[in-house]
């Protein structure tokens, strides 16, 4: 209601009403990005204090994979631009492109969730659980919770396409695409910070 | 909704070409940084600062353009938001660096944290060997009864344990050293032991020993740790 009330005295009654309401869901949701952000800043500090401590066993240099990690920040990188391209299309209300754009953003998450699951499951094979040494539980914590909220957005992503298809698109579908779009590039954010503390970093 | 193309870009909604300039930046950066670790063209600080002020740039760039921040209706209160939330960020991340570096560069000298790991069996700190055991061999048995040692003499290899049992009804307190000094042996000094409940110590120092009753002189022993 507060940040709309200048341009709500301008607008008719319901249109305002339903205008403010979608700010305040926003703002809502921007708030819990925010929270969301600085519990990652949390975990990225302790990353960068426990990188190093591997109680003699190997580090990130060598073990990681550049190539491996670059293929996930760019699928994640272009599943963050189909998702805004996707997002255009629910503004525009076209139904079909919404589905279709949104459905390769889904494609490309689920493939960087293989990817990251191919990885974790390598290093446990390899001996190198989250109890191994203070850099793997640094790790496993960081690039783990951003895994959960991929997996979470996947989840999230194909509820609401279901919705899509059964009941088209309405206001509150497509204020449900907006948040979820909002959520998915700020996954795409905390991801291009993840590349460079944990994956260049260890080659530096 | 139906013609919101017009009015996207002031109502802070995206266009096609927000979207396609936002990603070929991205894209750019990101290829960028990493052409410059895998080629190594640069080092060090230099590097490091580099690939962080790409990854700093890919965020505003994407913030700006697929997040839209700045570009909603006014008053803009998920900007102040997301400032306030980098200011925490900076504080909670360099705070915890910063900190953690200096506690590190001001910690106790190698030769103390080294006994100190030693002593809590902890076998390498920071790549270094402590000189504590990593896996323990062969155990010895050193038995009290009737305030009588027995074996007196142990020999044993690097990594074997030693393990005190008592018979006696008292409790016999063992301490290392000739009677009536107090030293401590691999962490451990003044051990109490009772009856049914034996006493293991982890042979992580070589060179020969004496143990003994803190209570009586007579009962003694030694051991001989070799490689």
């Amino acid at each position: 209601m507060l940040f709309t009330f200048e341009r709500g005295i301008e607008m008719s009654s319901s249109e305002s009403h339903e205008e403010a309401a979608n700010d305040r869901v926003m703002f809502g949701f921007w708030v819990y990005l925010m929270t969301d952000l600085l519990m990652f800043a949390v975990l990225f500090a302790v990353y960068a204090v426990l990188h190093d401590n591997t109680l003699g066993g190997p580090t990130g240099r060598d073990l990681f994979s550049l190539p491996l990690a670059l293929t996930e920040t760019l699928i994640l990188l272009t599943s963050s631009f189909t998702c805004g391209i996707g997002m255009i299309a629910a503004r525009a209300g076209h139904k079909k492109q919404v589905l279709s754009w949104f459905g390769i953003t889904f494609l490309l998450g689920l493939m960087f969730l293989g990817l990251e699951l191919k990885e974790f499951t390598e290093f446990i094979h390899a001996g190198h659980t989250i109890s191994t040494n203070a850099f793997f539980s640094s790790f496993f914590t960081l690039v783990g919770t951003h895994g959960i909220h991929i997996t979470s957005g996947l989840l999230w992503m194909a509820i609401t396409l279901a919705f899509v298809m059964k009941r088209g698109l309405n206001k509150h579908i497509v204020r449900k695409l907006a948040l979820l779009s909002l959520f998915w590039h700020f996954l795409d954010i905390v991801w291009i910070f993840i590349f460079t503390i944990v994956y260049l970093r260890a080659f530096v | 909704m139906s013609e919101p193309t017009h009015n996207d870009a002031k109502n802070g909604h995206g266009t096609t070409w927000t979207y396609i300039i936002g990603f070929i930046l991205s894209l750019v950066f990101t290829i960028n940084a990493y052409i410059l670790v895998v080629n190594k063209m640069v080092s060090g600080t230099a590097l490091l600062t580099t690939i962080l002020a790409f990854a700093v740039l890919q965020m505003a760039v994407q913030i700006f353009f697929f997040l839209h921040l700045g570009r909603g209706p006014k008053p803009l209160y998920n900007v102040t938001f997301f400032v306030g939330t980098v200011g925490l960020i900076l504080v909670v991340v360099v705070g915890s660096i910063f900190i953690m570096n200096n506690l590190h560069y001001n910690m106790a000298p190698l030769d103390s944290t080294k006994k100190l790991a030693q002593d809590e069996a902890i076998y390498q700190v920071g790549g270094v060997n402590t000189g504590a055991c990593q896996v323990t061999h062969e155990n010895h048995k050193v038995t009290i009864e009737d305030d009588k040692i027995s074996p007196v003499h142990v020999n044993a290899l690097l990594c074997d344990t030693l393990t005190f049992i008592n018979k006696d009804s008292k409790v016999h307190t063992i301490a290392f050293g000739p009677y009536p000094q107090h030293q401590s042996y691999a962490g451990e000094s003044d051990q109490a032991v009772h009856k049914g409940f034996p006493i293991t110590v982890t042979l992580n120092q070589t060179g020969a020993y004496i143990f003994h009753d803190t209570l009586d002189s007579q009962v003694t022993g030694d051991f001989k740790v070799t490689q």
